[in-house]
């Protein structure tokens, strides 16, 4: 374990006090979680490029169904995920 | 309805981005987009491996995942849930547990198993079906 020294605005440090007793955890161990969810959302985000760079990337339409699927899922909302296997598209 | 905090992926999940189901990718955007990190018990990882040529895709989701280890407690937790929905697919009982358990929305293709394990916890199921 490494240890760092940070500084916060005092709004956000009584934000993380407050959220990581919520979770009943540390201080540090609640920024930790953070950064490492952070990092990743990042090395996802990546990989999403990834997949796009053989795949084609996502259009505008895709991506906005997929945050409007998101949004019905995390409301409590079932629904279905349309199998698109056939109609992947390849780059030219 | 009640709100889920996050996804978990089924091996339906990791199947159909295996093999480049545009609608799944397009979600796995969104949640990233969106701060959400998806669960995939290991136990899914696993089933995916062995049965998907793609391997390459399916790194590339799990590079934006929380692959939750299959620990003591969870193998107890899912072989007595296994035993009493009557199924040997341990798969599935992982993701309706992991699901009940961290309150999260499930990506997935067995809806009926899925649906009878989490009914057994008492936990209302929200499910994409893959």
């Amino acid at each position: 374990m490494t240890k760092r020294s940070v500084s916060l605005a005092d709004d956000v440090a009584k934000a993380v006090e407050a959220a990581a007793a919520e979770d009943g955890v540390s201080f540090s161990a609640w920024l930790s979680g953070a950064a490492e969810r952070q990092l990743r959302v990042r090395q996802g985000l990546r990989g999403v490029m990834s997949w796009e760079s053989e795949a084609g990337p996502l259009t505008a339409e895709e991506i906005a169904a997929g945050e409007a699927r998101l949004a019905r899922a995390l409301s409590g909302v079932s629904g279905a995920v349309s199998g698109l296997t056939s109609r992947v598209r390849r780059r030219p | 309805m009640v709100a889920r905090r996050g996804l978990v992926y089924g091996v339906g999940a990791l199947r159909a981005a295996a093999h480049g189901d545009r609608s799944v990718w397009a979600l796995h955007h969104a949640a990233l987009a969106n701060g959400i990190v998806p669960i995939v018990p290991a136990p899914v990882v696993a089933e995916g491996f062995r049965t998907e040529a793609r391997r390459d895709r399916m790194e590339e989701l799990l590079a934006g995942a929380e692959v939750e280890a299959f620990s003591e407690d969870a193998a107890r937790r899912t072989g007595e849930l296994a035993a009493r929905a009557g199924t040997t697919d341990l798969t599935v009982v992982a993701v309706a547990e992991t699901a009940a358990r961290r309150n999260c929305a499930v990506v997935a293709s067995r809806q009926t198993a899925l649906r009878q394990a989490a009914g057994l916890l008492g936990h209302e199921l929200v499910l994409y079906a893959v």
